[in-house]
């Protein structure tokens, strides 16, 4: 059924254009990582970009080199603390509620407005990365709302085939939600014990199914030949907690060091995204 | 004893009290460095400043980022294929028609290629609000009143003021000049080719439809200026892949190098102004000459809350000569023919403004 709220557009569906593959491989040129392997790329964040919010957030990552990649772009805006609806039964804490949403021209496919499946996968890993953060009983009977609009995905536009790895653009997403979620916060002057920030680390196959897999922080799929497991982590630094722990891929039981090494990277690109979090709050806030 | 004066800041006096404190501060005693002005400091004929970033998305066919003081909007238009077999009802159009009507070649009639526009949707707007731009803004719930009546107003607005060309979303396919092509790449004469000229003609395969969605991360009033200036911005900075036909696959190809602008006729701007009134509560039946009024141009969210009446004109001057593509006004009676008709002037000002900041 159409949605008649909106300007739905012709009956027919509508295609994607199809590109010429003849003139496709020549610019697919995959020149691998830039950085080296514990190296995050440059963030940018700053606060108070919606003024009639209680708080809000900008961040961007930076693309990288290659022309047609695109950066990360996050909007974030928090309404709040106020009081529940009488409808709504009590609360001691503050109930938070988080949307994240994409932007129908922020991917490759043109998404719809409704919030499919993994948008709200997302909302629900950012609510727990931010409810170890907050100090949730300074409010009972409140609630707080997040709001998070992706304008632009972290994804290539040159890749020919859809590897089905759109899960690990996920990754990238969510831990700059966190990260942009916790300046929000910080902005709206909501209690925290901390600042959570996100961080993502990989482990990496780049040359060939027989070659030894490395770990590497702030993973692009589209420079790596294939990525056999990721973990993205919400980590508070003083109080040395991790608030999430989202782990995905395929590792053996029996290596448990290898598991530990890849969230320990994950802790360190948390901690470089700290790090431009409290330069840009201390700049603004305090 | 005497009762302690309570003395509130203004950002506390403007929420509890919204109407006179709009009042006192357009009626206050006029001095040479405080001359009365609205409570954003602005006076009532004063834009805020527009501001335009185009082509900073890269998923996009087209994109553009308008700030308006507070009111922030993103456009980013995308285009899509429509096969005319999933046009139901498609009526074929024929391109030496075109020719003789001049509409294909040169810049001119309007009356096809409108329709096309129109009967098979080609240009998809939708506007969305509910990014918590403004505290009443949530999501997670249908879009509301002002978001549907924002993007119905886009749609008709695109396809009165003829902004796109329905020749610039039209793919052909032409047998000919394939042909030819691979005949040369072959080293085959054609000989037997020319007989069959019922599939050497050239026919339509495809339209591009455009979708054009805008994302509001701040809301701060006037909603349909911001909106309205981004989508122009946008289609002026909208370049669609090549495309064509591939009679192999049955599909339409695009190339992935080369793009081609789309012809933006014109450079309408809307220009809104909302009618605030002395009195709070006045009855309908009041004349206008009971009360003082405020022509408000660039309302922001305190003032939009405030004031019923609310005019929009939209004019194009890029021909050297003002054109008025729109008027809308509503909810009250105060705004004649003259005032109107003097709107024009302040309409005129803005766009130059606007057109500035385009360029």
């Amino acid at each position: 059924m159409s949605d008649r709220r909106r300007v739905n557009g012709p009956a027919g569906t509508t295609l994607p254009p199809v590109f010429d593959d003849a003139v496709f491989e020549k610019l697919d040129t995959r020149n691998g990582r830039s950085r080296p392997p514990n190296a995050t790329r440059k963030l940018f964040l700053k606060t108070g970009v919606t003024p009639s919010a209680s708080g809000s957030a900008y961040l961007e990552i930076e693309s990288s080199a290659k022309p047609g990649v695109s950066g990360l772009k996050l909007s974030c805006s928090v309404h709040g603390p106020r009081s529940l609806p009488r409808s709504a039964p009590f609360s001691p804490h503050i109930v938070l509620s988080t949307h994240v949403k994409y932007a129908p021209f922020a991917t490759k496919q043109r998404r719809g407005y409704l919030r499919d499946p993994s948008e709200r996968d997302l909302g629900i890993h950012l609510e727990a990365a931010l409810r170890g953060a907050i100090i949730a009983d300074r409010w009972p009977k409140s609630g707080v709302d997040i709001i998070i609009s992706i304008i632009e995905g972290d994804q290539d536009r040159e890749t020919s085939k859809l590897q089905g790895d759109e899960v690990w653009d996920m990754m990238n997403a969510l831990s700059g939600c966190i990260t942009v979620a916790a300046a929000a916060l910080a902005d709206a002057g909501i209690d925290c014990v901390d600042t959570v920030a996100g961080g993502v680390a990989a482990l990496v196959q780049d040359a060939g199914d027989g070659s030894t897999p490395s770990i590497v922080v702030d993973p692009i799929p589209s420079e790596h030949e294939q990525i056999l497991a990721a973990c993205c982590v919400a980590y508070l630094p003083t109080r040395d907690e991790v608030t999430n722990l989202w782990f995905r891929g395929d590792l053996p039981a029996s290596d448990l060091e290898l598991y530990t090494s890849i969230v320990e990277h994950g802790i360190q690109a948390s901690k470089n995204a700290n790090r431009v979090l409290i330069d840009c709050l201390s700049g603004t806030v305090g | 004893m005497t009762a302690p004066m309570i003395s509130l800041p203004a950002p506390i006096f403007a929420k509890i009290s919204p109407h006179p404190f709009l009042v006192r501060n357009l009626t206050r005693s006029s001095t040479a460095e405080h001359p009365p002005c609205r409570t954003n400091g602005r006076a009532t004929q004063e834009f805020r400043p527009v501001r335009i970033n185009a082509a900073s998305l890269s998923h996009a066919h087209g994109s553009a980022l308008v700030r308006l003081g507070d009111t922030t909007v993103i456009c980013g238009v995308r285009g899509e294929l429509l096969p005319v077999e999933h046009i139901p009802q498609f009526r074929p159009v024929d391109k030496e028609q075109l020719r003789q009507k001049g509409e294909d070649g040169g810049d001119g009639g309007d009356g096809i290629g409108r329709g096309e526009l129109r009967d098979y949707d080609l240009l998809v707007p939708n506007i969305e609000l509910a990014t918590g731009s403004a505290p009443q803004f949530l999501p997670g719930v249908p879009p509301i009143t002002l978001a549907q009546t924002l993007s119905t107003r886009v749609y008709s607005l695109l396809h009165s003021t003829g902004l796109v060309e329905a020749r610039d979303l039209r793919v052909w396919y032409s047998p000919k000049e394939q042909k030819r092509g691979e005949d040369t790449e072959m080293g085959v004469a054609g000989d037997g080719r020319e007989e069959d000229m019922d599939e050497d003609e050239e026919r339509l395969v495809a339209y591009w439809v455009l979708y054009i969605d805008l994302l509001f991360i701040s809301y701060d009033g006037n909603p349909f200026d911001a909106a309205w200036a981004a989508v122009v911005a946008a289609l002026r900075d909208t370049g669609l892949p090549l495309a064509r036909w591939d009679p192999d696959r049955e599909m339409v190809v695009c190339s992935k190098t080369e793009r081609r602008a789309l012809n933006v006729r014109g450079l309408p701007v809307a220009c809104s102004a909302a009618v605030f009134m002395e009195k709070e509560h006045s009855e309908s039946g009041a004349g206008p000459g009971d009360s003082g009024h405020w022509l408000l141009l660039d309302p922001d969210r305190l003032e939009e809350s405030l004031c019923k009446e609310v005019i929009t004109m939209v004019v194009d001057c890029s021909d050297g000569e003002t054109r008025i593509k729109s008027i809308e006004k509503q909810g009250g009676t105060l705004l004649g023919r003259e005032l109107i008709r003097g709107y024009a002037g302040i309409a005129e000002r803005r766009w130059k403004e606007v057109r500035r900041a385009m360029e």
